[in-house]
């Protein structure tokens, strides 16, 4: 069954330092990406780095992401 | 012979070889054009939010076939035109060091993606060619800067991802011009991963696979730990490694690894069921 993951960008601020749900997914499900396409001679600023499920197909559904995000920002269901 | 070799290999053995496919033109200013295509394959992107999205993903969940095929289908057509990689062996990523120029280090964009990896501790691909020139112009694709490395110093540090036991792999950045000799792993490579758990095929076989010698293999298990492809387990009963030459992917970082030579790579060429599988 596919997950549906569902992530909060207003509550996820600086994913990019944060990084928490990242690193705790036992699968590798999450992915880190912006919210604009890459410009010349400009770097993304933090907030417009997100989170978002990727490898979706891969979730277990153990919220293990869901409890460790401090923003709360994180929903999974199936 | 790979496609690739067929169409670009110019008389060299491989056709990453041949250094004519290092050479692409720093310049072009032609207004109301494009970039040319090297410039759209963008990394970031890439290794960013997947090579194939959820409509993909459902498609396999649901069990059609056909959009599954067609979907993978037009990822590996485009991506062969732009931005597609394929295995190399250490002596091979040795020798494009000596043909190519500038080289420089610079953040791997899956790791970044998958992990948020900073760019301090994330550089893992090694840039190539004159598009190192071009990096301010996209610096969020290279984000964290390039750090320029001299043709040794460049070996070293080629020669240290394998022994950390990462995978070599030239990617295209608008095919046949080689710019990245990538360092890649399982599950963290967004192209590996693809090929493994999906079957797309973005990212090739190298031209060899590995044998193991069974009157020198002593059965030591060293080599298991080295293989990213699911193609090397460890045979209890005959206290020997096993290679399912079918998967293996030809990097040969389980040869570079064991301590008595006994694994050897053997071209695909010779080997009729495995000579156009990539
Ligand atoms: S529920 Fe578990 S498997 Fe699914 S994304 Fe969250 S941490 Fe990963
Ligand atoms: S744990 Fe929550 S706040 Fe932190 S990066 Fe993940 S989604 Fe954002
Ligand atoms: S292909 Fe490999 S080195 Fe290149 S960006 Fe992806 S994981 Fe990093
Ligand atoms: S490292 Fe070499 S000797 Fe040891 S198990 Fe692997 S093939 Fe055999
Ligand atoms: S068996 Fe050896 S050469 Fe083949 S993919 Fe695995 S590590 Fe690489």
């Amino acid at each position: 069954m596919l997950a549906t993951i569902t992530v909060k960008d207003e509550k996820c601020n600086n994913p990019l330092s944060c990084r928490k749900c990242l690193l705790v997914c036992p699968m590798g499900v999450l992915g880190l990406g912006t919210n604009v396409g890459t410009r010349k001679f400009k770097e993304t600023e933090p907030e417009h780095f997100i989170v978002r499920g990727v490898r979706i197909d891969k979730c277990t559904g153990c919220m293990e992401c869901v409890e460790i995000c401090p923003g709360n920002a994180i929903q999974v269901s199936f | 012979m790979c496609l690739l070799c067929e169409r670009y290999s110019g008389g060299y053995e491989r056709w990453y070889l041949n250094p004519a496919n290092y050479a692409r033109r720093l310049y072009k200013i032609r207004k109301g054009e494009a970039e040319e295509l090297g410039a759209e394959a963008n990394p970031q992107l890439a290794g960013g939010m997947g090579i194939l999205g959820k409509e993909f993903l459902e498609a396999e969940e649901r069990g059609d076939i056909e959009t599954v095929k067609r979907l993978a289908q037009e990822a590996e057509a485009s991506a062969l035109g732009v931005h597609f990689g394929q295995v190399i062996t250490l002596d091979e990523a040795l020798k494009i060091l000596d043909i190519m120029y500038p080289i420089a280090l610079m953040s791997c964009a899956c790791r970044r993606s998958m992990y948020g990896t900073p760019d301090h501790e994330n550089f893992f691909c090694i840039g190539m060619g004159p598009g190192m020139y071009k990096w301010e112009r996209w610096p969020d694709t290279y984000r964290g800067g390039v750090q320029y490395l001299t043709p040794d110093e460049a070996k070293e540090v080629v020669a240290k991802m394998d022994k950390k036991g990462l995978v070599h792999t030239v990617y295209t950045f608008g095919t046949p011009y080689l710019g990245g000799l990538c360092h890649c792993d399982y599950p963290d490579c967004a192209g590996l991963r693809m090929r493994l758990e999906h079957g797309v095929n973005i990212f090739w076989k190298g031209h060899c696979v590995a044998r193991v010698d069974p009157e020198l293999c002593n059965g030591c298990g060293q080599c298991v730990v080295r293989c990213q492809f699911k193609a090397l387990n460890f045979s209890p009963t005959r206290n020997r490694a096993f290679i399912d030459q079918s998967q293996c992917f030809g990097c040969g970082l389980c040869a570079t690894e064991c301590p008595q030579d006994a694994i050897t790579l053997v071209e695909k060429a010779n080997l009729p069921a495995l000579a156009s599988a990539w």
